[in-house]
């Protein structure tokens, strides 16, 4: 019979937040499919436990930070139930275990609430400092695995140049699918680590620490309709959506890329960033909107007269328009430089934007996701005809030779504009315009770096860095709350 | 609150609106796409979709949408004919969806005709 666990909740917090740190400077990329599968359990526990400090009844609303990071954390836990890599397998134990811990802790403050336990005066006093703590070591594990996927890719690209090289049987290569799949997912948990430190390092201090105050985000209009907005739009893609909502998300994050290059490139006009930021930001920006854009057509396509948007993905696509619109415009169309400056923080509503295009990497993932795996998408005949037969040819072209003479629909079917099923191709064409968003996204992501809320700058994680773990992320990760509770520092 | 126990002549008259606003819509969304990847049109054309979405969700699930598409290449004039459809009803069990409705399709309408929407 195991002993009693007799730790307390600062216990539980700091053991977690060691046991975080040791999966970032032990890093093994042995272990990275392994922690990927882990991870939506270990969000799920730490919003739990957030979710049992709260006071107030509407603390999970779409805005609520621990919200964004759940409903990331619960799209990367259903790409892999859905067979995407790393699939089915043996999960982490350094992960599982401090998801064990969270719910310990949580049990915990649950069971003080019952009992109505004079500790709670205290510990509602420090729910700030333990919901920094639970923030910090998400980071952290969240860090620790996108560097061990940064060692795990760099070992799949070595051995499959290897096997090329010394001409091993395919089988026993990897695939440019896995490389390709695991970088994914090296971009989604950097995105979730950077939307871990905008709470963390947009957050006030607490006050037995003045020296180290750092003025809280305003919780403006547009930060808090974008945050609504990506949970929202998690949220309806998860439930087997309508192509008219996937138009929809595609259509808004267009119009969230447009109004940031709008935003930046007024912030970088009027002096308050480095107009080489904006330089190099600004064709990335444009990419994206175009290649959302392009999406938003293609799934257009597959609406029929009854396609219904999800409601609640309308009135937060509403309230994005509304904000950015109040925000952003004039009367006459965009705001100019000048007003923008007058009206807004340029710069922290820059990085509100730069926030939103890092969110919208793991949104891109999950619209992949559902036109690899949605189990009913359907097109007219006439739309499937012209799409499958251009997509089968550029497959064609690259040596595909399944496509060869294969006729998509019938003559019967397209003389009545019958809807019909999607064929592979047609399906293929989605996938690839998405993996331009993807790829767009990531560019834009890059480029603005600098605008990375915690300050630390990190390049793709497959390079030689990533092999020297210790060493270098010793000096890059943030210190962890100390012993008794207290914020995260730098 | 939808339009379950409403006459057929009111579910008509609204799923004519709902065919004008996506034919503005989609227009809107052409002009923007045109007009590039910093387009001020798509905040319109973005407007227009969610009037859309809030006209075809006062309509019973069982309401068919098939029909002509609306004839016109201007989303303003398309939708001044949807706010005018929009203003001969009268819907009492959905009264306040209805008004909100009617006010975002009027200022719809304004957006269309200023001098960055038009």
């Amino acid at each position: 019979m195991p002993a009693r666990d007799r730790r307390t909740i600062g216990e539980l917090l700091a053991d977690s937040d060691a046991l975080a740190r040791e999966t970032l400077l032990d890093a093994t990329p042995e272990n990275a499919p392994a922690m990927v599968r882990s991870w939506n359990q270990l969000v799920a526990s730490a919003a739990h436990l957030w979710a049992a400090l709260a006071s107030r009844p509407d603390s999970m609303s779409g805005s609520d930070p621990m919200e964004r990071l759940r409903v990331v954390g619960q799209a990367i836990g259903r790409s892999v139930r859905a067979g995407h890599w790393p699939g089915h397998g043996a999960t982490d134990d350094h992960l599982s275990e401090i998801s064990d811990n969270l719910s310990r802790a949580r049990h915990l403050i649950e069971r003080h609430d019952r009992s109505s336990h004079p500790a709670n005066t205290a510990r509602d006093a420090h729910t700030p400092d333990i919901r920094g703590q639970v923030m910090h070591t998400l980071y952290v594990a969240a860090h620790g695995t996108a560097v061990a996927l940064g060692g795990y890719v760099t070992g799949l690209q070595h051995r499959l140049e290897v096997g090329s090289r010394r001409r091993q049987p395919m089988a026993e290569r990897p695939t440019i699918l896995e490389i390709t799949e695991a970088q994914g997912m090296i971009a989604r948990f950097g995105g979730f680590e950077q939307l871990a430190a905008a709470y963390m390092f947009g957050q006030p201090l607490p006050s037995g620490d003045p020296g180290q105050l750092r003025a809280a985000a305003p919780a403006t209009r547009l930060e808090t309709a974008l945050a609504a907005w990506e949970v929202q739009a998690h949220r309806t893609l998860a439930a087997n959506p309508d192509s008219a909502d996937v138009v929809r998300v595609a259509r808004v994050q267009a119009l969230i890329a447009s109004t940031t290059s709008i935003v930046t490139e007024a912030a970088a006009t009027t002096g308050h960033i480095d107009p080489d930021l904006w330089q190099r930001l600004a064709p990335t920006l444009e990419a994206n909107q175009v290649a959302w854009s392009r999406l938003a057509k293609r799934w257009g396509e597959l609406t029929s007269p009854a396609s219904r948007t999800d409601p609640a993905l309308v009135a937060a696509a509403s309230e994005v328009r509304a904000a950015i619109a109040a925000t952003a415009t004039t009367q006459n169309g965009w705001a100019t430089p000048d007003q923008l400056a007058s009206r807004v923080d340029v710069v922290n509503t820059v990085k509100t934007l730069h926030l939103s295009m890092v969110a919208s990497v793991d949104i891109a993932h999950v619209a992949r996701d559902t036109a690899v795996d949605h189990p009913g998408l359907t097109a007219t005949a006439r739309i499937i005809g012209m799409r499958a037969q251009g997509e089968a040819e550029i497959a064609i072209e690259h040596g595909e030779t399944r496509y060869e003479g294969v006729r998509w629909t019938t003559p019967r079917q397209i003389s009545s504009n019958e809807v019909i099923p999607l064929p592979e191709p047609a399906t293929r064409g989605l996938i690839n315009l998405t993996e331009d968003v993807i790829a767009t996204t990531k560019q834009s992501v890059a480029a603005a770096a600098q605008l990375d809320p915690s300050g630390v700058t990190r390049s793709v994680r497959s390079g030689p860095e990533a092999r020297r773990g210790r060493s270098v992320e010793r000096r890059q990760i943030t210190h962890p709350p100390g012993p008794s509770p207290k914020g995260p520092r730098r | 609150m939808g339009m379950e126990h409403m006459d057929a002549e009111v579910v008509e008259t609204v799923a004519g609106a709902t065919r004008l606003l996506r034919r503005a819509a989609e227009l809107a969304w052409m002009q923007a796409d045109a007009a590039g990847p910093r387009s001020w049109r798509q905040l319109l054309a973005l407007g227009i979709d969610s009037a859309a979405d809030e006209a075809l969700g006062l309509l019973p699930r069982r309401a068919r949408l098939d029909g002509p598409t609306p004839v016109g290449d201007n989303p303003a004039e398309l939708l001044a004919s949807a706010d005018q459809l929009l203003r001969r009803i009268c819907v009492v069990s959905a009264a306040s969806r209805l008004s909100g409705l009617r006010a975002l399709v009027a200022e719809l309408v304004w957006e269309a005709n200023t001098s960055a929407g038009a």
